[in-house]
């Protein structure tokens, strides 16, 4: 009897043995239904699970085909060649449009094809035993960088590639899926790189940088070998000039010209370009001075040569300075710092030099800086004077006077203009300075009973910083000096640089009434436009032309058109550095119409020229 | 350890357990709501045993021995040779306070030689797992506890327990049991298969899931029940409660069942939270898994009860409400099931519960169980 009816007899017998049988019945009719029942709901549950296990797999199916679409489209469309082959017998069973490109063949020529049937039987030899190699082993292939056996794109391209088996469900061998990268760009982009960061843009030699790096090298090739070696500082001369009057693009032509013809002499050596118109150069090892000198020299000449740039004539120098391992340095700082001082010396020795570092140098150089130091103290205490040089018309009467600037330092004596007018220029004490000579010579102007001209020099770097117009009208009001009385002398330094605000200056000073004259003229480049563009009170012609007169018939036939050209252009002339009567003489024959130089008077202090000025000796003396 | 067995019937009143040999340090008692409601019953055994703890509960159907009743209360006064008892009891003031209820409640429990804790719940107004977890962190993963949550029969309104005192709703009581000598066993199966596709708890907030695969849980329950049996929600959804998945622990087994049914919003609210985003998948069962998953756990409490007992033993057998829903009259095979595992000299008492409470097989931390017999044997171990 089954269990559960066993059990509802019993619960349908009373205390009496009896049973109930409607108890019974009851009971029995209850449990078939709760079978019914379960049954039902069981029933229902498998047949909604069935369509639910349907719908999902019907759904995994479309997601699982949506799947292999996105990839297979991923896999089309990416530019690395993607191939899989059968792993038994190695027949192509899928390859995207870059594996098309890559092999230059449409894939219904390759699919279902051995590696013998599509390729020559050299290649499909590599291509087989390969495909064996990693069916055999199970470990993959990479070949990273290689050139290329097969492919359209020629065998000078490089690929990086790999190959590696899948397995099917049961572990064994099924596919061999390969790609392969064209690495051709980044390799060559990679070295391009790597180049740019060692070597300057514009004339393509090693940098800065480069330069360090491959000394740095040299001088421990040197240390341990016991060899020697020199090193060459460089600089283009005058090339600021040409860049700032012809512009840019003309001075990157000349620079990359000039970059050329260094590397083309100096071959064997490492020529690097390491600032705006600075070289280095490092000479091989073991080389004695005299070779360095004949390189050094053999450059300067070349460079020197007339270079044609984009139709401009130009002509640039260089300036050499050498230091050698050892003598002048055993570290890489002593050696670049003795090879520039050694090419600063070369260049304040008029440019187009070659030097050798000496010793010397080195204290020239702390000299120059304790120069520049005296030189902040030397207004304060009154070390700077202003001196006088006549100027006179060509009969000798004296019509004014040039201020010029002297030093007497306390431990020095008189420094040369040429030496401390840059320092200040330098530093930027010049306007101080400038200043300072301005309201001297003013002020000794104002004071002359004679209403005679005083000329100042103008730095260009006045006219670069500080309010030059605003310290000009200061000083007249000051001194009470008539603004038609003074004159300013400007070199074509002046101009070169920012033209238009120099110009502009130049109009708002000539409007005070101040008289303005071109100095130096004939030794700079462009004199010619510069006179052009400003109408010049006077011109006053270099001193080198005057004293080569009588030696070189060119200086006569200059200083003959340069006086033509201005009282072509109604501008009077004065003659610098007139020293004996034949010189003025010619002058006068040429029509020339003031003088200045020995033969009229040397600068001085004014104590000396009182008669001309129109004070009686006694009363300057004593009043 | 010494069991009196007693019970009571509206005919009868109280029965058995006459010969007092020794006074009971406690009493247990469970019976269905109405039975306990007013407090009558528990009076009464409070003039029968006045020096006892009294602890019970209401329930969805009463076991003692092989029978099960809805009607008769059973009771068993307990007396300990080398055994402390103490009842504690808390008040849950929403489900939201169940962690720190629980976490009061062990800390009133906890002692040095508390040896095991049998918890007996409102099933209606806590959140199980979460009195488990404040249970648990006051007295640490390794300290057995089991239990149950009480129970209404099928109509999901109101449960009571009680201890020492009128049973109550929100009531949240626990029995400790201190010493070397107390023996504490325990097994817990359920017998349950999971079927059909997993399914994402797209939405769900707390225990209520509101969307399963994007669409309300009640429809899907709706369609496999049947529009005639889905009427009868939430009992009938105890057929068909849920496994759920932990992405953090894989081979956690959470099975819920469905406790409440919002018809309007078509959500379901479950015994405890179900986390957005989980997989979850229906599970169904016959009579026959049924039966062999409580032997299982049967099976588990006696041989995880160590030799040496001297007295009685007590199994306390905690089963779902919805297992014997399932079940019907066969639910009688599940009780055959456990006794033939357990043996006779085992006394058996127990309920149908809204919720058991155990650690399942292979773990020592006690979790919050649905669709599952658990099995608790307590005894003494010979001095």
């Amino acid at each position: 009897m089954h269990r559960l009816l066993a059990r509802q007899i019993r619960q349908a017998t009373d205390e009496t043995g009896q049973v109930d049988l409607t108890r019974l019945g009851e009971l029995v009719g209850g449990a078939y239904e709760e079978s019914d029942r379960d049954r039902r709901r069981t029933d229902r549950a498998i047949t909604l699970m069935i369509e639910e296990l349907e719908q999902t797999h019907k759904r995994a199916e479309q997601d699982l085909l949506r799947a292999r679409e996105f990839l297979d489209s991923i896999i089309e469309n990416i530019p690395i060649a993607v191939f899989a082959k059968d792993a038994r017998d190695s027949r192509y069973v899928l390859l995207n449009r870059a594996g098309e490109e890559y092999y230059g063949m449409p894939r219904e020529e390759m699919l279902g094809k051995t590696p013998e049937e599509i390729f020559p039987r050299d290649i499909a030899r590599v291509v087989s035993e390969q495909d064996r190699r990693v069916v055999d082993s199970g470990t993959p292939m990479f070949l990273e960088g290689h050139l290329l056996e097969v492919g359209v794109n020629g065998h000078d391209r490089l690929v990086n590639s790999r190959k590696l088996l899948v397995r099917d469900g049961n572990g064994a061998p099924q596919y061999l899926v390969g790609v392969i990268e064209d690495v051709t760009e980044r390799i060559t982009n990679e070295a391009r790189i790597s180049h740019l960061a060692h070597h300057d843009a514009l004339t393509d030699l090693p940098n800065r940088s480069a330069f360090n790096a491959a000394l740095d090298v040299r001088l421990e090739r040197a240390q341990e070998a016991s060899t020697s070696f020199a090193v060459l500082s460089l600089d283009l001369d005058r090339f600021k000039e040409v860049n700032d009057v012809f512009g840019h693009p003309v001075g990157d032509l000349l620079m990359r010209a000039a970059a050329d013809r260094l590397a083309a002499e100096a071959d064997g050596a490492f020529v690097a370009r390491v600032g705006g118109d600075e070289f280095m150069i490092l000479m091989p090892d073991d080389v004695r001075r005299e070779t360095a000198l004949t390189l050094a020299e053999r450059l300067v000449e070349v460079i020197g040569k007339e270079l044609e740039v984009d139709d401009y004539l130009s002509q640039v120098g260089v300036s050499v300075g050498i230091a050698v391992y050892p003598d002048d340095g055993v570290d890489a700082a002593t050696l670049l710092a003795n090879a520039d001082s050694a090419l600063y010396r070369a260049k304040r020795e008029g440019r187009g030099r070659v030097c050798f570092f000496e010793s010397e140098m080195d204290r020239e150089l702390r000299d120059r800086r304790l120069l520049q130091h005296d030189l902040r103290q030397a207004l304060e205490q009154n070390q700077l004077l202003v001196y006088f040089q006549p100027q006179a018309r060509m009969d000798g009467e004296v019509i004014g006077f040039e201020a010029l600037l002297r030093w007497n330092h306390p431990t020095r004596g008189f420094v040369p203009p040429d030496q401390f007018i840059p320092l200040a220029e330098e530093n930027g004490l010049i306007i101080q300075i400038g200043e300072w000579v301005l309201r001297e010579a003013c002020r000794e102007a104002a004071s002359w009973p004679r209403p005679l001209q005083v000329a100042v020099n103008l730095s260009p770097v006045q006219f670069q910083a500080g309010d030059l117009e605003r310290a000009i009208h200061q000083i007249l009001l000051e001194t009470g000096l008539a603004p038609t009385r003074l004159e300013v002398e400007i070199t074509e330094g002046v101009l070169i640089g920012d033209f238009a605000r120099a110009l502009n200056l130049l109009r708002r000073l000539k409007a005070l009434g101040i008289r303005i004259a071109m100095d130096d003229f004939g030794t700079g480049y462009s004199s010619l436009s510069y006179l052009q563009s400003f109408p010049f009170d006077k011109i006053k012609i270099d001193r080198s032309f005057i004293s080569n007169l009588e030696a070189t018939p060119q200086s006569a036939e200059i200083v003959r058109a340069v006086l033509s050209l201005a009282h072509a252009l109604n501008i009077p002339v004065v003659a610098e550095g007139v020293e004996t009567e034949a010189q003025r003489a010619f002058l006068e024959r040429e029509a020339c119409e003031e003088m200045q130089g020995y033969l009229v008077g040397r600068p001085d202090q004014i104590e000396r020229y009182l008669a001309l000025i129109g004070v009686a000796v006694e009363r300057r003396l004593y009043a | 350890m010494h069991i009196q067995y007693l019970h009571w019937n509206a005919a009868h009143g109280w029965r058995g357990a006459n010969a007092r040999r020794e006074p009971a340090q406690l009493v247990l008692y469970f019976g269905n709501r109405p039975g306990l409601a007013g407090g009558a019953r528990y009076r009464e055994l409070r003039d029968r045993y006045p020096d006892s703890h009294i602890i019970g509960c209401s329930t969805g159907g009463q076991i003692h021995g092989d029978d099960i009743s809805d009607d008769e209360i059973v009771a068993v006064a307990l007396h300990f040779a080398r055994t402390r008892v103490r009842v504690v009891n808390e008040v849950v003031e929403s489900r939201e306070g169940s962690r720190a209820c629980g976490a009061r409640l062990a800390r009133q429990a906890s002692a040095a030689d508390l040896a095991g804790l049998f918890v007996l719940s409102d099933g209606l107004s806590v959140n199980g797992g979460e009195l488990l977890a404040g249970i648990t962190e006051v007295l640490g993963p390794d300290l057995p506890v089991t239990g149950g949550l009480a129970g209404d029969g099928m109509q999901f309104e109101q449960t009571l327990v009680g201890a020492d005192g009128e049973p109550s709703p929100n009531r949240v009581a626990a029995i400790g049991f201190y010493g070397a000598s107390f023996r504490f066993a325990h097994g817990c199966a359920g017998g349950w298969d999971v079927f059909g596709p997993r399914r994402k708890v797209t939405k769900s907030e707390g225990p209520v899931v509101i969307e399963l695969d994007g669409e309300p849980p009640l429809d899907l329950y709706t369609r496999y029940l049947g529009e005639e049996e889905a009427a009868a929600m939430p009992g009938s959804g105890l057929a068909f409660p849920l496994r759920i998945h932990d992405e953090a622990e894989p081979h956690r087994q959470i099975v819920r069942s469905v406790f409440a049914v919002d018809r309007n919003a078509g959500t379901l609210t479950f015994a405890a939270d179900i986390p957005q985003g989980c997989t979850a998948q229906l599970m169904r069962a016959n009579f026959d898994s049924l039966a062999a998953g409580a032997g299982e756990a049967g099976r588990q409490a006696r041989s995880a009860l160590a030799d040496g007992i001297e007295g009685d033993k007590l199994a306390i057998l905690v089963s779902c409400t919805g297992r014997r829903r399932v079940m019907g009259q066969r639910t009688q095979d599940e009780l055959d099931a456990v006794a033939a595992e357990l043996g006779d000299d085992v006394v058996r008492v127990g309920f149908y519960s809204y919720g058991e409470i155990a650690p399942p097989s292979a773990s020592s931390r006690c979790e919050l169980h649905n669709q599952t017999m658990t099995v608790t044997v307590i005894a003494e171990a010979a001095a």
